[in-house]
């Protein structure tokens, strides 16, 4: 109940930040120089009635104040206006097609970074000093610190265009997919739900038998074969529905932006780690844990490491946030229709309805995952709580 | 009678940038079944490192310069990493210094009970260690229900019950409790020390209890170690160095500390403070603040001499009291 009524105010929070954030946002765009009746209607083709006409279809013609009160009405019923620059296509429509890819491919890179950087961080910390320390260390920085573009660009040199192991860049084979029975959004939804039920699956696998996991080699097998099934299982729905070639061609072009991704910047998420846990092996109860005779690989894990998890999950927000921002970087190195290059060429195009659709969508989208975030504290640390209760003692 | 756990002329240093560390020097006692034991001193001087050396817990920069230590007629420092983790917590378990600490924030109290009995006795199934934790939680006096809950919402008192219980877990033969209520207040001190050892007595446990706190140390212990500057300085039945105390800094410790029961008087202090470790004093390390300090107790270390059949100093000018607990003799302020 409690829990509750915490949701609600959360969630209207949330529609509250957004409302001033939108409000920022079409601002901004109104403030840009220029605007589409420059474009459009300065035409001197077009007669004076036919421009005043079409300003008045546009809803220019209205004060600034009068455009957002109605965008913002629109907003919430769902409708988002026809984009300029691809008129009449709605914006939704555009939205709805890159959105999902954005935000597959920076949400897989950004867990994928930080669970390289937390296992990492997490072995350097342990073995602080030791040579696997130092190494770990000055690759990460390095990764860290590198132009982005370069690295992108070398990477794309050495893995597609050397070795021939990745395709170049793109979303999918355009030659694979002239004859393809599916729209590539259609798979690539099915995809995505794919991967969730599996996430879902495994993560209930290993829900049901922590108990015994910790304790018998048997029910890690148990765990790890049915993992291994459901995968397959999985490949196996695929193949029967003839989606499993199409599924592939994706993820083979999704793996060199994660893996740039990735190296740029796993150090981050590690170095963040490894001074965390620094901190948390000092602490009395991993002394306490090792002298109750655990062992070693407990002792880390389930003490130090998991106690030194709880700040690095905050870096995990607000590495998804700059990721996002540096999207656009990111989707033209790699020419991954997304949001990122929806956003540059409306905003480039003074196509506002496209443009403040797609910052709105960001906007939400990091919203959204701020509050996962929230949840997720709770979730890992008992002493967080949500219900408005003080802990005592 | 084989000693339980019998510490040999041990002797352990830190290294520092600025040098060697003397924390423990030649550190020798012997422990039965069923003993209690207690090491007080000033704070520095060595009795946690001899805790740490005996759970073998000591930090990167310690090292082991002589000495050994038997426990149940193992050499702990000859066992291999993975034996002596087996034996921790089943045979030798510890009460820390910062019992508030030593939970671990994010998984309940009784999680972490249950998880140091399946790990010692895998026959245990879970539910047995469940049933263990409820038995170890009546034991100390908290409810049984609590052992679902996280370290944060226990009060102190509880969370010192709550590690006490802990360390009963694996019925280990020996139990080293680092001042053990320390950060507790003085009711409560006394209310659980006084619980800890009728649970000892009952079952027949040995016992460690560290304190700078003399009274603490004169309530529970049966043997009393007086420990200063890393070195031993007096051992002796309690009972017998508290009447008697022949060392003139176990004499000072008793008078610095003021007495409900007796006569009003001036607290007695201990003038000057504790050496430094790097560079301790010539001959007996106590002489610099010694009011009988001669000149062979600058120049000779004094060594452990009985001075009744289980009372030993390492004193070459030890003060004599009557056992009355009249007139001194000797100490002059």
């Amino acid at each position: 109940m409690i829990m509750r009524r915490y949701m609600l105010g959360r969630v209207g929070q949330l529609v509250l930040t957004l409302l001033i954030y939108m409000t920022l946002v079409y601002f901004l765009m109104q403030a840009m120089p220029g605007d589409i009746s420059q474009m459009y209607l300065a035409n001197p083709r077009i007669p004076q009635a036919a421009r005043e006409e079409l300003k008045k279809q546009l809803g220019l013609d209205r004060s600034p104040f009068l455009q957002y009160i109605s965008y913002i009405k629109n907003f919430f019923t769902g409708n988002l206006g026809v984009s300029f620059s691809q008129y009449p296509k709605p914006v939704w429509d555009i939205l709805i097609e890159r959105l999902p890819r954005t935000i597959v491919l920076f949400v897989t890179a950004n867990c994928l970074s930080f669970y390289v950087g937390f296992v990492l961080g997490r072995i350097i910390a342990w073995q602080r000093g030791a040579t696997v320390d130092h190494i770990a260390t000055v690759v990460g920085i390095t990764f860290w610190t590198a132009f982005y573009p370069l690295l992108s660009l070398i990477l794309i040199w050495l893995f597609a265009y050397t070795l021939h192991w990745l395709p170049l860049n793109q979303f999918i084979e355009p030659a694979l997919w002239t004859r393809a029975p599916f729209t590539s959004n259609t798979v690539f939804g099915y995809m995505v739900l794919g991967i969730a039920l599996i996430a879902l699956a495994v993560f209930f696998i290993f829900w049901t038998l922590r108990r015994g996991l910790r304790r018998t080699r048997r029910s890690a097998a148990l765990a790890w074969g049915m993992t291994a099934g459901v995968i397959c299982l999985a490949i196996w729905i695929a193949h029967a529905t003839g989606t499993l070639i199409y599924i592939w061609d994706i993820i083979r072009h999704m793996m060199l932006p994660v893996c740039t991704l990735t190296l740029i910047n796993f150090a981050g998420t590690m170095l963040l780690m490894r001074d965390s846990m620094l901190e948390t092996v000092q602490e009395d109860y991993v002394m306490a844990a090792r002298a109750k005779g655990l062992p070693d690989n407990v002792v880390r894990d389930r003490y130090a490491a998991r106690n030194a998890l709880l700040p690095t999950v905050t870096s995990l927000v607000l590495s998804l946030a700059s990721s996002m921002s540096g999207g656009l970087v990111t989707e033209t190195m790699f020419s991954w229709p997304g949001l990122g290059q929806v956003l540059f060429r409306a905003a480039l195009g003074n196509d506002y309805p496209l443009a403040t659709g797609a910052l709105v969508f960001t906007g939400v989208f990091l919203l959204v995952a701020h509050f996962v975030a929230d949840l997720l504290y709770a979730a890992l640390d008992p002493r967080i709580s949500y219900t408005g209760q003080p802990a005592e003692g | 009678m084989d000693a339980l756990l019998k510490v040999e002329d041990f002797t352990m240093h830190y290294s520092t940038k600025a040098g060697w560390v003397q924390a423990v020097d030649g550190i020798s006692f012997a422990l039965n079944r069923g003993q209690s034991l207690g090491l007080v001193g000033e704070s520095g001087c060595g009795k946690t490192s001899i805790a740490m050396s005996i759970m073998r817990l000591l930090p990167y920069n310690a090292q082991t310069k002589r000495g050994k230590i038997y426990l149940g007629g193992r050499d702990i420092y000859s066992m291999t990493a993975e034996e002596f983790r087996q034996a921790r917590w089943k045979e030798i378990s510890m009460i820390f210094q910062a019992a508030m600490n030593a939970l671990n924030p994010v998984y309940t109290v009784g999680s972490q009970i249950v998880e140091a009995i399946v790990e010692h006795e895998p026959d245990t199934t879970e539910e047995e260690a469940r049933r263990r934790v409820a038995e170890l939680f009546d034991l100390v006096g908290i409810p049984a229900e609590r052992s679902d809950h996280y370290p944060h919402e226990y009060s102190g008192g509880m969370k010192q019950r709550a590690v006490i219980a802990m360390a009963l877990a694996c019925n280990p033969s020996l139990i080293i409790a680092d001042e053990p209520t320390t950060a507790l207040d003085v009711i409560v001190q006394d209310k659980i020390l006084r619980e800890m050892e009728e649970i000892r007595r009952r079952i027949n446990m040995s016992m460690i209890y560290i304190s700078h706190d003399i009274s603490v140390i004169a309530e529970v212990s049966d043997i009393v170690g007086v420990m200063y500057a890393g070195k031993l300085m007096e051992i002796g039945e309690a009972d017998d160095v508290f009447k008697r105390p022949r060392h003139p800094y176990t004499y000072g410790l008793m008078h610095a500390y003021p007495s409900i029961l007796g006569d009003k008087r001036d607290l007695a202090t201990i003038p000057g403070e504790p050496p430094n470790l790097m560079a301790p004093p010539e001959g007996c390390r106590f002489n610099p603040r010694c009011d009988r300090a001669t000149d062979e107790c600058r120049a000779v270390e004094p060594l452990m001499t009985k001075v009744a059949p289980e009372h030993s100093i390492a004193c070459h000018n030890p003060v004599w009291a009557p056992s009355s607990g009249g007139e001194q003799v000797g100490v002059a302020r």
